[in-house]
């Protein structure tokens, strides 16, 4: 019986796909980061003695119990989506990662039970805290693992190996060329998105209540997810740089489309997004620093210059190499592609800009964190440095849904044809590569 | 019109038109209408306890 080509009414099914995937991740990714996050917080909390680590870390554990069946309906609906949608290209990875998918069925297995049972048992294991606490690391260890499963099969589409041989099949096809600096992207990626997010919604508390004590915690909420948000988001621009590299090297008309061809405006989004994140949060530090138990009017002075060279250097990666915008929505301006404009090459000024924002990143967080250590005076945070948090919240949000965006259009080329796995199974379902790893599916997929 | 369907390639087949930047505005409204709304009804679950 032949395998019938459905379609989705209004919306087509590629959409389809695309919406259940991003929704999922972005509760995903919110669900691994918050893990680990909750259970250093609880760790950091029983070190301490101080009660806002407690209190955070439990209250973070029960919101990830009820978002565990949101993120996990959107999964179970895109893998329905995908079988029925696109049958022969579901077949295919199933032939290539069988083990890679059942490993994550069961770390994701692993993840929830170990999960519920982390927040159930939170009384239950008081005077025995070391343990209760290996449980939040132990779920998002198995979080961990699920998704670097998955992330094997997402590098694959984009960069599979060539395959020769059974062995192949299975170590090259897990082991890509862009597998582990995926994964170390999405890794440190989690932190920052859920750090950032807890920061807004910390903030967002902070400006609705009335309760000098919940001004105090939510106060507090709100630094402490900026240092995960800000602390991690820091790193990527480096770990990114890597794995673009990869791209390059096993994807060239992939990465040619998103960084010099037609979806290159999605980078130019990017260092956007990221501007507006490195700024709100040098912002944030320079006025957090007015508070401190001890004052530190040196610091704060140096963290007003930081913020200074953070916008020169977010500056340096907005300015576009040339003014050919957008060209496809007329966006060109003077001669486009032939007027360049001064200070917007790749090299050497986006790499300074990009080193410099790194460099100043980790100094102005140095400094904060020197700070943090001798203590802050809670609930005094002004209205608008509770908007500068709200602002990350959101744009990191954007800057996910981006990325994905991303990811996956470079994929596409230039749809002439567009590829579900790169030069290896088109986005019909055709079978094209001498060297694909779905070969010897072919003749079964098409009788 | 057809040059910003280009732009966001969102054909099925190579073939962007009208549709596909129509289809591309409701994915990205989708996207955002689900996560905003299952959060919040997150939230409302949990805010009592």
């Amino acid at each position: 019986m032949p395998i019938g080509n459905l379609d989705v009414p209004v919306i087509g099914k590629n959409v389809v796909i695309a919406v259940l995937v991003q929704s999922h991740i972005l509760f995903a990714a919110f669900i691994i980061g918050a893990v680990l996050i909750a259970a250093t917080s609880e760790y950091l909390g029983m070190v301490t003695k101080q009660n806002n680590y407690e209190r955070f870390a439990r209250n973070l554990a029960r919101f990830v119990v009820l978002l565990f069946a949101s993120g996990a309906a959107l999964a179970i609906t895109f893998v329905l989506a995908l079988v029925t949608l696109f049958p022969v290209f579901f077949s295919i990875l199933q032939n290539i990662f069988f083990w890679v998918f059942l490993v994550e069925a069961f770390m994701f297995l692993g993840q929830i039970i170990i999960v519920y049972a982390w927040y159930n048992v939170w009384d239950k294991l008081a005077y025995r805290k070391s343990l209760h606490v290996v449980f939040g690391f132990v779920a998002g260890f198995f979080g961990l693992m699920a998704m670097t499963m998955i992330d094997a099969v997402a590098s694959f589409m984009l960069t599979p190996a060539e395959v020769e041989s059974q062995a192949d099949l299975v170590a090259r096809s897990f082991l890509n060329q862009t597998m582990v600096p995926l994964n170390m992207h999405r890794f440190i990626g989690n932190f920052s998105y859920a750090g950032f997010l807890i920061a807004g919604w910390g903030a967002w508390r902070y400006l609705r209540t009335t309760r000098e004590e919940e001004r105090e915690y939510y106060d507090w909420m709100g630094h402490f997810g900026l240092i995960w948000g800000f602390g991690f988001l820091i790193m990527q621009p480096v770990i990114g740089y890597g794995y673009l590299k990869g791209i390059r090297e096993s994807a060239p008309e992939g990465f040619n489309v998103i960084m010099l061809g037609d979806k290159s405006w999605v980078f130019n989004l990017l260092v956007i997004w990221i501007a507006i994140m490195t700024i709100a949060s040098t912002a944030y530090f320079v006025h957090k620093l007015r508070f401190t138990v001890k004052p530190m009017e040196t610091l704060r002075k140096l963290a007003v210059g930081a913020l200074g060279f953070t916008a020169l250097f977010t500056v340096l990666n907005i300015i576009p190499n040339d003014l050919d915008l957008i060209p496809q929505i007329g966006l060109v301006f003077l001669q486009g592609e032939g007027t360049e404009v001064p200070l917007g090459s790749m090299y050497p000024w986006k790499y300074i800009g990009l080193i410099g924002l790194m460099i100043v990143g980790f100094f102005v967080i140095a400094l904060y964190l020197r700070a943090t250590a001798t203590g802050f005076h809670w609930g005094r945070a002004s209205r608008w440095s509770q908007y500068a948090l709200m602002a990350c919240a959101v744009t990191v949000v954007l800057t996910m849904v981006t990325m994905g965006y991303t990811r996956e259009t470079a994929r596409r080329v230039d749809n002439d044809p567009g590829f579900l796995i790169y030069e290896c199974v088109t986005l019909d379902q055709k079978i094209v590569g001498k060297n694909c790893p779905a070969h010897p599916i072919t003749e079964g997929a098409s009788e | 019109m057809i040059e910003l369907a280009l732009l966001l390639q969102a054909g099925t087949t190579g073939n962007p038109n009208a549709i596909g930047v129509f289809r591309f505005f409701v994915g990205v409204f989708l996207v955002f209408t689900i996560y905003s709304s299952f959060l919040g009804f997150t939230y409302w679950i949990s805010k009592d306890e």
